[in-house]
């Protein structure tokens, strides 16, 4: 990648990080942390992402940052209190920052209206109040194009019309100490000066006192220099940028190589000593080529030598020193920073993968051990034991590599529960939990979008409006509540709210109306909260702006399948409602029901799994052709030959030899899975079949047993599919597959 | 002649910029994430020619990382560039009192960058 592309990239997680850094400092100033620590390190992320967004030239960021910036200077100097008001517009504009952060990324598009209120309300908040018209602000942003180098002297408008005029220029130059104690060097200003044309130099030594009475620290010599060159004003104005103020400087024009303007030697007090006894060239040819900062004793000015501290003690006091910066050299320099480094995702999960051979590699072993017939207190049975401890050990510690701390997809959600908040005029608390609770990489990045959606539904209709809640003798500030833990292997993500719980009579009716369930059903409370996963529960017509964007609950609860995961909801009148996830771990290995078609050993992920059962003659009907159902309690589902339907078999065998494993797809639909026998259950590492082989339908992914034997793993849904809605369509493919 | 800049910047971004613009001219960088982390590195003895440093910083400040240099017989007489996107007087002030031999506007150009250094480095 090229350097700068990779920078460009590294802004971006910055921005992430500050974006982060901001959000939480304003929560925390929210709770009333309003320390300087925490205004500063809110001012610190909004400031780092200003100058980054400008190296970058992404103006619209620049602007709106710059605005920002401007208002949280405010706050930092003391001049705006952080009220709660404040804040929340503070808490606002930083979603806007973080779109414009998002867009200038990815070049999708910003709000401009909401960008420019925001800005407004942010001026407002600032030091001229809500006065700057908007022309004003255009100018306040376009006054921020910086220059590289900004040149501010007095005198510097002026230069238009003495340059060029003259042929050169005549430069008096008289350093004050404070120009030496800064570390900038009348060398080096010579230096700059001999730049820009040809130089003949002059040196007052005239001030220069006695040995006994010399003070290294004082500034003794002046300087006239004659510069020959057709340069402006302001180019020599330049050279001494960083000396304003720590000298006296005259610059006055040449003209035809005589000295001086009208004033020029009007009460010069250091009137060019060229009888002086130095030899400025020699001296100034040394400057230039020697490398060490410090002048040999010799060189005849005080300048050159460096100087001793004039550098202000008390202010270090003033700083906020940590008791002990100056560590010694021998000591570790910064611990914490230094312990981590960043690696290629890729370099990991070759890890990963070479780690999921060595496991199976170990299981191979001890099948072969064992047959071998050694006995279980053997020295090589124990030391095997030993290496499959480990092995598990490395195993877990390489998924480790790819946890993460679900922190990053929980504080997205403050800014969404706001948004909701504000759209719905429901006040609402968001209260978060575990944010440091680890779990793999993949698993964060596809669990944004169910909790999003989760918690959208858990303000929209969990929470009751404000007036519900005071009449219900509730808090009229709603609570939801984000968390996460490990359990037993498994991550569980909990959002609960404190609303009024599923109104079980208008699911039921609802579930009615659409068909969902019968009439006259009967239901138990957690068959009926249980319904709002349904895919069809939730339909256009109900969509509010909030909860909608066209998908329900059955959506939300498919993608956690999709990661292996199941969820499930409890909910109490009148008390709140809570969803439940548990997702694994990592997406390397998988929880499976070992099981035998035809010989074959395949692997169904225990995810999917709802029960297990033996049929019985009296439960399986008949369809015709092979089509055929399993009455499971009252319900008819389709039973599914698996060998069948992956060609292992051409006819039907029958269901009262084989077990049948009840399944719920991705998308709740139920069947009966129907295979020879169950094996066993067992962790089963993951391996790509698409990467190795192709694509098979039926078959989600591979992996290998510990006899060495490839198992399949089935793709549940896919199976369900065909073998459901395109009944013909599975006859079609093996027509096809046999001719 | 090679030389050796420190560049003391909490942002990674910054930090890398910087680093790219002046590996690319040939010179030696020490980098810091702040005035603390600053203050180590140049304890560890490795002596800067020139250090450009950030104002805004968590745990020193550039205003403080200036005053403990110029503080430091060692070290006293390196000169320091500040980098920073305050463009107002106040902050260059605040900066020079400190001791700042001068200053860069971000964002800045590497040629102005590298010119910058070069005229305050002997």
């Amino acid at each position: 990648m090229d350097p700068l592309a990779a920078i460009r990239e590294t802004f971006f997680q910055e921005c992430e990080e500050q974006l982060a850094e901001l959000e939480s400092g304003l929560l925390a100033m929210e709770a009333g942390e309003t320390d300087s620590e925490t205004i500063n390190a809110v001012f610190r992320a909004v400031h780092s992402i200003k100058g980054g967004a400008g190296a970058f030239s992404l103006d619209a960021l620049v602007r709106f940052a710059h605005v920002f910036e401007t208002a949280l200077d405010e706050m930092r100097s003391g001049r705006l209190a952080p009220s709660n008001d404040v804040l929340k517009v503070m808490l606002r504009a930083s979603d806007v920052l973080a779109d414009h952060v998002r867009a200038a990324h990815d070049g999708g598009s910003v709000d401009e209206g909401h960008t420019a209120a925001l800005a407004e309300e942010l001026k407002a908040l600032g030091p001229d109040g809500a006065a700057g018209d908007s022309s004003e602000s255009e100018e306040d942003w376009g006054d921020f194009e910086f220059k590289p180098m900004s040149v501010d002297l007095p005198g510097e408008a002026a230069t238009e019309t003495a340059a060029g005029v003259g042929s050169g220029w005549r430069v008096a130059l008289k350093p004050r100490a404070d120009l030496y104690a800064k570390a900038n060097e009348t060398a080096l200003l010579l230096r700059e000066l001999a730049r820009l044309g040809a130089i003949e130099v002059a040196c007052d030594a005239c001030g220069l006192p006695d040995l006994a009475g010399l003070d290294p620290e004082a500034a003794y010599l002046a300087w006239t220099v004659t510069l020959t060159s057709d340069v402006d004003e302001t180019s020599v104005r330049e050279v001494f940028e960083f000396v304003d103020g720590d000298c006296e400087l005259e610059i006055t024009p040449l003209f035809n190589g005589t000295l001086g303007g009208p004033d020029a030697d009007a009460g010069d007090t250091f009137e060019p000593n060229t009888g002086g006894d130095l030899d400025i060239s020699a001296l100034l040819a040394r400057v230039q080529t020697v490398a060490d900062p410090q002048p040999p004793p010799s060189a005849p000015e005080p300048a050159a030598i460096e100087a001793p501290a004039v550098a202000p003690a008390p202010a270090a006091a003033a700083s906020p020193v940590d008791p002990s910066p100056t560590d010694g050299p021998g000591q570790p320099r910064k611990p914490d920073a230094g312990a981590t480094i960043r690696v290629d995702l890729e370099r990991v999960d070759r890890l990963i993968d070479l780690v999921g051979e060595l496991v199976i590699n170990q299981a191979m072993l001890s099948q072969r051990v064992m047959e071998a017939g050694f006995a279980r207190a053997s020295g090589v049975a124990m030391g095997l034991d030993e290496l499959e401890q480990l092995t598990r050990e490395i195993q877990d510690s390489v998924m480790a590599i790819r946890a993460q701390p679900v922190k990053s997809v929980f504080q997205r959600m403050p800014r969404l529960v706001r948004e909701v908040a504000a759209m719905t005029g429901k006040p609402v608390r968001l209260v978060t939990e575990g944010e440091g609770t680890e779990v793999d990489k993949t698993v964060i990045e596809r669990l944004a979008d169910p909790l999003t959606h989760m918690i959208r539904n858990a303000i929209d209709h969990g929470l009751e409006s404000p007036e519900k809640r005071s009449a219900a003798g509730k808090p009229a500030e709603g609570m939801v509540r984000l968390s996460a833990a490990h359990r037993s292997g498994r991550i569980v993500i909990e959002v609960a709210d404190d609303g009024g719980g599923i109104n079980r009579e208008r699911v039921k009716s609802i579930a009615v109306e659409r068909g969902l369930i019968a009439a006259d059903a009967s239901l138990s409370d957690e068959e009926i909260d249980n319904l709002i996963f349904m895919p069809g529960f939730s339909t256009a017509s109900e969509i509010s702006d909030i909860s909608g964007r066209g998908v329900g609950m059955d959506v939300v609860k498919r993608s956690i399948q999709a990661l292996g995961g199941r969820i499930t909801i409890s909910s109490r009148p009148g008390k709140g409602s809570t969803f439940t996830m548990s997702l694994p771990l990592t997406l390397a290995v998988l929880d499976g029901m070992v099981v035998s078609v035809e010989g074959q050993t395949l692997v169904a992920p225990i995810t999917a799994i709802v029960e297990t059962l033996q049929p019985k003659a009296s439960d399986v009907h008949s369809l015709g052709g092979h089509a055929r159902v399993i009455a499971i309690r009252e319900t008819y589902v389709p039973l599914i030959d698996v060998g069948m339907a992956l060609n292992y078999r051409a006819t039907p065998m029958d269901a009262t030899q084989g077990v049948a494993l009840l399944i719920e797809g991705e998308g709740g639909q139920r069947a009966a899975l129907l295979v020879d026998a169950i094996q066993g259950q067992r962790q089963v590492v993951i391996k790509s079949l698409e990467a190795n082989y192709r694509q098979v339908p039926g078959v989600a992914a591979a992996t290998i047993l510990g006899d060495g034997r490839v198992a399949l793993i089935l793709d549940i849904d896919t199976i369900v599919a065909v073998s459901r809605g395109a009944d013909s369509l599975r006859a079609e493919k093996r027509l096809a597959a046999a001719g | 002649m090679s030389m050796t800049v420190l560049t003391v910047d909490d942002s990674r971004t910054m930090r890398e910029m910087l680093r790219l613009a002046l590996a690319d001219v040939g010179f030696r960088v020490l980098q810091a994430e702040d005035g603390v982390h600053g203050l180590e590195v140049l304890a560890q003895g490795d002596r800067p020619d020139v250090i450009v440093t950030d104002i805004n910083m968590p745990r020193m400040d550039g205003f403080g990382f200036i005053e403990e240099v110029r503080s430091d017989p060692h070290y006293r007489g390196v000169p320091i560039l500040v980098l920073t996107t305050e463009s107002d007087a106040e902050k260059k002030n605040r900066a020079r009192m400190a001791g700042a031999t001068g200053w860069i506007v971000k964002p800045f150009n590497p040629v102005k960058l590298v010119d910058a250094i070069r005229r305050v480095a002997a």
